[in-house]
């Protein structure tokens, strides 16, 4: 199941972030922008390989399986200018999500992050999703309207977005 | 072992570590000076031999750590260096047991020790000792790095003799088993006999012999004795040591391909390396030119003998791993260490030092693989510091691969750590400063500047929350200028992503530390050197345009005409063209059409927008300039909740002339006072900045005795300073008393009033305003606070004549005025009419009431001071606005004959328009009372006029006009002599004015009240005869009779006969012609007198003779002789008199 789904700008910015815990959303804020870190070491490492046929998938970007998963009793300090006080949020360095990559030609990333908890997403599954979302970033591309460089506002996106969160759960 | 060290990388395994600590009291920092003078001996190169030692300083460690030494021996304490203070030989045997004390702590492994003493003197002092050494002061010690490199070279005998010992253990001799502290129970009762248990033990010392062979210097021996090692246990399955085996070679392996070292430049390592002759030096002494690939037979591996002589294996085993295989290896050694639960550290350490190798070798993918690892080893419970500088160390390795974001991320989660609740002093100091540097990481900068330019673009949610952490660490770590710099920098960048309830809560809490802390435009500086840029607040509220305001028309200043200098800066040859060539930054520098004045308030207008969803108040809102000094006023406003655009007026007095330049405005909102300059708000629109600000001239201000006038003038171009309104009735005049008071600062020195009479559809008869300036000019130059006053006249005279409505209700007479004039013997013309008109239609009379206006601007152009010296003078106008009542009208006009032919009465029905009793009066005329809506006829005898006085129109004026326009004003001219000559006043109870027949006359009228260009005079008896003058003559005497023909036309006239017919009147309307038997002519009864050139004159004689009395009218008949030449000549122009003779009886003797 797909928690959070991002797009991001060839200069790194989010054009659409959305996930399903709507409450701790700043969360994938954090995870899906280091993330980056990761797309942008792949990109250039196959960017020297082969310059055209390029492989859009990036496959995972954080494996999970591999390691150990120890709970980090993370703190963060959280306060409204109001009244200040603090509220703990745990768990923010738990990688129970692996996150996936994707990245189209004009260098615009996708990032989904899936919940590691569910096994039965297997690797083609993850494709399609990115293919889908592709095809319908395209179709956002595509509109006159839309200025490349602003945030993805479109009802159609949205719509397809949830539903790939749903479809997948 | 339980505390990791995250400084290691590799080429530590290749150190001896020393331990340097103090003994008793000794200042920390003293301790330090000594402590960085050792640690600056970190290589000893060792005399006999081509081999290095290098050492690595602690001034701090856990004896715990101490012992793993067996395991890796660069965790071994094998030196110890005591510093101590002793003031005297008393306290001499204390420190000395105390530094025993200490020695027995590493004591087991410790292959020597010193004792640096300072301070003490004396016999004490002079005994020489090896392993104490005396100095008179921490500043008298010139050869303590000597000391240490004396010290280092002992060590490495020692080392050197273990390391020989070790590797020349005879097969045969039982091998000791080594093992690391958790182990040693798991040994307990094990066969010690058994091939495997000796296997181990071999392969253990094995790896042992290779790490003293690498702290030895010998690598080549050290990668030997390491693969040896591998096999052997390998072979056993004995997974800790097999993994420190396989490190090793990995260490060996990068101190070869790597001399330089892979802790990096940003490696907070210890001193040693940071210090003492500098990295690259380091660099250059490690790097051994000689080092060659090491092959290793693997035949002579033996399973139970270890060869003492490793030289017959080089040169035949390629025993050196390549950069791929030492990752491999590495990778295989943390997954050995990962099946002990208490090697967590060994294991930590040991991705730490593989990253540092990949990050070497550039391999960002797989570092952030063993980083990964690294963050999910478990240590058991750490304390708060650990875990700060584990996630410190975590960010800064991340860093060092490039993965920037998780960097920051991870010195974020470092920087939380430090005010953990469970702290139970947070660290907020600590926290703001890792915070400040997480900034690079989430793409921020604190410089606003960056964010000017187009929308915001970034991770604006973790952005914010950053902001948001910033502010609140640098406000509880007591810094509330910073909080605010952070405030403001969020208010400002990222306003457009904060929700309304966001914007509230940010602005309040801005305002609770402004409270404490104003914030202001000094560039903030930390500690650390980084610098806060101001951040103006831009977007509050936000400003669309701004606008230089023009002073008010009165103020304006004008440039003199002749003092025009040739301002034609038109940068085309073309006098026009549609290209208008400016660009963006052009326009902001361009020059204002107007000017300002030094001294007097000037205003800007801004467009100003509250993007808040609340009111905004804004105070100290004010104009930053350059150029000139400029003192600006400050405003305050308060903006309403997501007003539109709203109008802001800003104002200043320019105090010194020059161009000025607006450069921006400064605000204070929340407290946050900001300067925002033009140049970097590329979103407002100006249509230029650059104004000059002339010399000050003087201030007038005006005042008059009117009314200020409440409606403006009508629609005319020019704007006016004030206006007055008067009410007047037609005919009146009013004076209007103007003062003038010097209200500036300079002398005023000329005065010049001009006045012009708006356009008006009414015709205007006379001079509307008059004045005289010359009392007010006397008076000049008027200092400031002085005022002069000038009396105007206002009169308005407009046309008097009435509408064609009332003719009808007068139009009784049928007084003929065409034709001939008839000499009507009828004296008395004037008959005031008894009867009262009845009113007329209700139309009418509005017609009549119909208000007029005039209007009138009259400009005061002034000037003085400095302003005067540059050509500069200012106008002052003031509008005047009367409104005119009709008072009379003259409905109708005409001529009638009077009995003289040089005069004719004119006969005018005047109207009396207004709701007043009204006398109407003319000279030399009774008055005329007329009540309200009466109309009466009024009759004037006036001489006929003699046009030909008038001036005429020099030739030069009338050649250029048009003819029209010159009839016009002939007829005007004459209008106005008529008009003058008759004097018609009226008089409404007190008001009292004149009134003008200018307008009423007409063609016909004007020429009847003409003088005919012929001019007869009838002189009877030497006695000039008119038709009410009566020539006495006798009966029987010869009555002599001249005509006289004066030619004043522009042609000659003539010749003409005149018929002379005497008739007599019964005044029964009966006339008696047949008088041949009582009137007799001496000669003929006819004259004639020849051509008459024009200007000359010419006159004919005859003679008459009564034969009986009574009164006789000579009736001189005309005929035109001159038919023949074609031109008649209009028969008004013979108006000869008739004469009325009255022959009386001559005397007794003369009928005798």
């Amino acid at each position: 199941m797909a928690v959070c789904i991002a797009v991001i700008a060839k200069e790194n910015y989010p054009l659409y972030i959305r996930s399903v815990p709507v409450q701790n959303e700043l969360k994938f804020h954090y995870t899906v922008h280091t993330s980056l870190d990761v797309v942008e070491e792949k990109i250039s490492a196959v960017g020297k390989a082969m310059a055209d046929q390029r492989e859009l998938y990036l496959g995972l970007l954080y494996p999970t399986e591999d390691y150990k998963v120890y709970p980090s009793h993370m703190i963060i300090v959280y306060y409204t200018p109001v009244c200040m006080f603090f509220i703990l949020i745990e768990n923010i360095l738990l990688y129970r999500h692996t996150r996936y990559g994707y990245v189209t030609n004009s260098k615009v990333k996708f990032v989904i992050v899936a919940d590691s908890s569910n096994t039965s997403l297997r690797d083609n599954e993850i494709r399609s999703m990115f293919r889908k979302l592709h095809n319908s970033f395209t179709d956002v591309m595509c509109n006159p309207f839309y200025n490349p460089g602003d945030t993805i506002q479109s009802k159609a996106f949205d719509s397809m977005v949830s539903a790939m969160m749903v479809q997948a759960s | 072992m339980s505390i990791p060290d995250y400084m290691q990388c590799a080429e530590d395994h290749q150190t001896v570590l020393v331990v340097v600590q103090p003994v008793g009291i000794v200042p920390e920092d003293e301790f330090f000076r000594i402590y960085k003078r050792i640690t600056s001996v970190a290589q000893v190169s060792i005399r006999d031999s081509q081999r290095n030692l290098y050492i690595r300083y602690r001034h701090h460690y856990l004896p715990e750590n101490n012992e793993w030494g067996d395991f890796q021996t660069h965790r071994k304490v094998v030196g110890l260096i005591s510093v101590t203070t002793c003031g005297s030989a008393k306290e001499w045997p204390q420190t000395s047991d105390r530094f025993h004390c200490q020695k027995d702590v590493f004591g087991a492994t410790l292959y020597d020790s010193r004792l640096l003493v300072f301070g003490l003197q004396g016999e004490i002092a002079e005994q020489q000792r090896t392993d104490v050494a005396f100095y008179p002061s921490y500043d008298d010690c010139p050869d303590v790095e000597k000391r240490v490199e004396d010290f280092v070279e002992s060590i490495f005998i020692v080392l050197e003799s273990k390391r020989l010992d070790r590797a020349t253990d005879k097969s045969g001799d039982k091998i000791p088993l080594l093992c690391v502290p958790f182990e040693k129970k798991d040994f307990v009762g094990l066969d010690t006999d058994s091939r495997h248990y000796k296997k181990r033990c071999q392969g253990r010392m094995r790896k042992h012999v290779g790490d003293l062979c690498l702290q030895a210097g010998m690598l080549q021996d050290a990668l030997v004795h390491y693969h040896m090692a591998v096999e052997l246990l390998r072979s056993v399955n004995d997974f800790l040591w097999l993994g420190a085996a396989l490190e090793g070679l990995c260490s060996a392996s990068v101190i070869f391909h790597y001399p330089g070292g892979t802790a990096g430049k940003a490696s907070g390592r210890e001193p040693s390396l940071a210090h003492g002759q500098g990295q690259a030096a380091d660099a250059g002494k490690r790097h051994r030119p000689g080092a060659q690939e090491v092959l290793i037979d693997p035949g002579a591996l033996t399973a139970n003998g270890i060869s003492a002589d490793t030289s017959s294996e080089i040169g035949r085993a390629k025993n050196c791993l390549g950069p791929e295989d030492i990752i491999e290896k590495y990778k295989e050694a943390i997954s050995y260490y990962g099946k002990y639960k208490n090697a967590g550290v060994i294991e930590l350490e040991a991705c730490v030092k593989a990253v540092r190798v990949l990050a070497i070798q550039k391999r960002a993918m797989e570092a952030s693989e063993f980083l990964q690892n690294a963050v999910y080893i478990n240590l058991g419970q750490l304390s708060e510091e650990e875990k700060i500088q584990r996630y410190s160390i975590l960010s800064e390795l991340y860093h060092l691969i490039g993965f920037h974001r998780k960097s920051a991320f991870f010195k974020r989660v470092a920087a939380m750590q430090c005010v953990a609740p469970t702290i139970p002093e947070p660290g907020w100091r600590a926290c703001y400063k890792l915070l400040l540097e997480t900034l690079s990481g989430y793409s921020l900068c604190l410089d606003p500047k960056d964010f000017s330019k187009g929308s915001h673009r970034g991770w604006a949610a973790v952005q914010v929350r950053l902001l948001h952490e910033l502010v609140y660490a640098s406000r509880r770590m007591g810094n509330p200028g910073l909080s605010v710099r952070h405030l403001s920098f969020l208010l400002q960048t990222m306003l457009d992503l904060l929700s309304d309830q966001e914007k509230k809560e940010v602005t309040q809490s801005l305002e609770n530390y402004t409270s404490k802390c104003p914030g202001g435009m000094e560039v903030l500086t930390l500690p650390d050197g980084l610098k806060l840029p101001p951040v103006p607040l831009s977007k509050l509220p936000i400003v669309r345009s701004v606008k230089l305001l023009d002073l008010p028309v009165s103020l304006r200043p004008h440039k003199q005409k002749g003092l025009l200098e040739n301002n034609m800066s038109s940068k085309s040859p073309f006098i026009y063209s549609p290209i208008i060539m400016h660009t963006r930054g052009e326009e902001r520098t361009k020059k204002i059409e107007f000017r300002w004045v030094q001294g007097d308030v000037c205003e800007v207008q801004l467009m100003v927008y509250n993007p808040m969803p609340f009111e905004l108040r804004v105070e100290h809102m004010g104009l930053l300039t350059s150029g000139v000094e400029f003192e600006a006023l400050p405003a305050a406003l308060s903006l309403p909740a997501e007003s539109g655009l709203y109008p802001v007026t800003l104002v200043g007095v320019p105090r010194t002339a020059g161009n000025i330049n607006i450069s921006g405005y400064h605000t204070s909102v929340f407290g946050v006072t900001s300067d925002c300059l033009l140049d970097g708000l590329p979103s407002v629109r100006t249509s230029g900045c650059v104004v000059e600000v002339i010399p000050s001239l003087p201030r007038l201000q005006l005042s008059t005795s009117l009314p200020r006038s409440a409606h403006p003038l009508r629609p005319s171009k020019e704007e006016l300073s004030s206006s007055v309104s008067v009410q007047l009735f037609n005919g009146e005049t009013q004076q209007l008393t103007i003062t003038l008071e010097n209200i500036g600062s300079e002398d005023l020195e000329t005065l010049e009033v001009t006045s012009k009479t708006c356009n008006t559809k009414e015709k205007l008869f006379g001079e509307f305003l008059s004045w005289d300036l010359e009392e007010a000019v006397s008076q000049l130059p008027l200092k400031p606070g002085q005022s002069v006053t000038l009396t105007v006249n206002v009169k308005v005279r407009l046309d008097f004549s009435g509408g064609e409505n009332l003719l009808q209700d007068l139009n009784d007479d049928g007084i003929s005025v065409t034709g001939l004039p008839i000499s009507s013997p009828l004296r008395q013309v004037l008959k005031p009419r008894a009867e009262t008109k009845p009113l007329g239609s209700e139309s009418s009379k509005t017609d009549y009431n119909h208000v007029k206006t005039l209007e009138a601007v009259m400009t005061f152009k002034y000037s003085g001071g400095a302003g005067k010296m540059e050509g500069y003078y200012r106008d002052l106008s003031l509008g005047v606005h009367v409104d005119v009542e009709p008072s009379v009208f003259f409905t109708r006009v005409s001529t009638l004959p009077a009995t003289r032919t040089r005069q004719c009465h004119l006969l005018l029905d005047v109207f009396n328009s207004t709701e007043h009793e009204l006398m109407v009066s003319a000279n030399n005329n009774q008055d005329l009372v007329l009540h309200p809506s009466e109309c009466q006829r009024m009759a004037i005898q006036v001489a006929k006029f003699d046009f030909h006085t008038l001036p005429q129109p020099d030739q030069e004026a009338v050649r250029y006009t048009n003819p029209k326009l010159l009839e016009e004003e002939r007829l005007h001219a004459q209008a106005s002599m008529i008009s003058s000559t008759l004097g018609i006043t009226w008089n409404i109870i007190s008001f009292d004015g004149e009134a003008s027949v200018e307008g009423v006359l007409n063609q016909l009228v004007l020429e009847h009240l003409q003088l005919a260009p012929l001019q007869w005079d009838v002189v009877v008896n030497g006695k000039p005869c008119d038709c009410d003058i009566i020539a006495d003559c006798k009966v029987g005497d010869a009555v002599p009779l001249e005509v006289k023909l004066t030619n004043r036309s522009k042609n000659a006239v003539g010749p003409f006969a005149l018929t002379v017919v005497p008739f007599q009147d019964y005044q029964n309307g009966v006339q008696n012609y047949d008088l041949q038997d009582a009137v007799t002519f001496i000669g003929s009864n006819t004259f004639y007198i020849d051509m008459v050139k024009p200007t000359e004159n010419s006159a004919c004689m005859g003679a008459l003779l009564f034969l009986y009395t009574g009164d006789f009218y000579l009736n001189i008949k005309f005929q035109d002789d001159s038919a023949g030449q074609g031109k008649e000549l209009p028969p008004s122009w013979f108006g000869l008199p008739s004469v009325h003779i009255k022959a009386l009886e001559a005397p007794i003797e003369a009928g005798a």
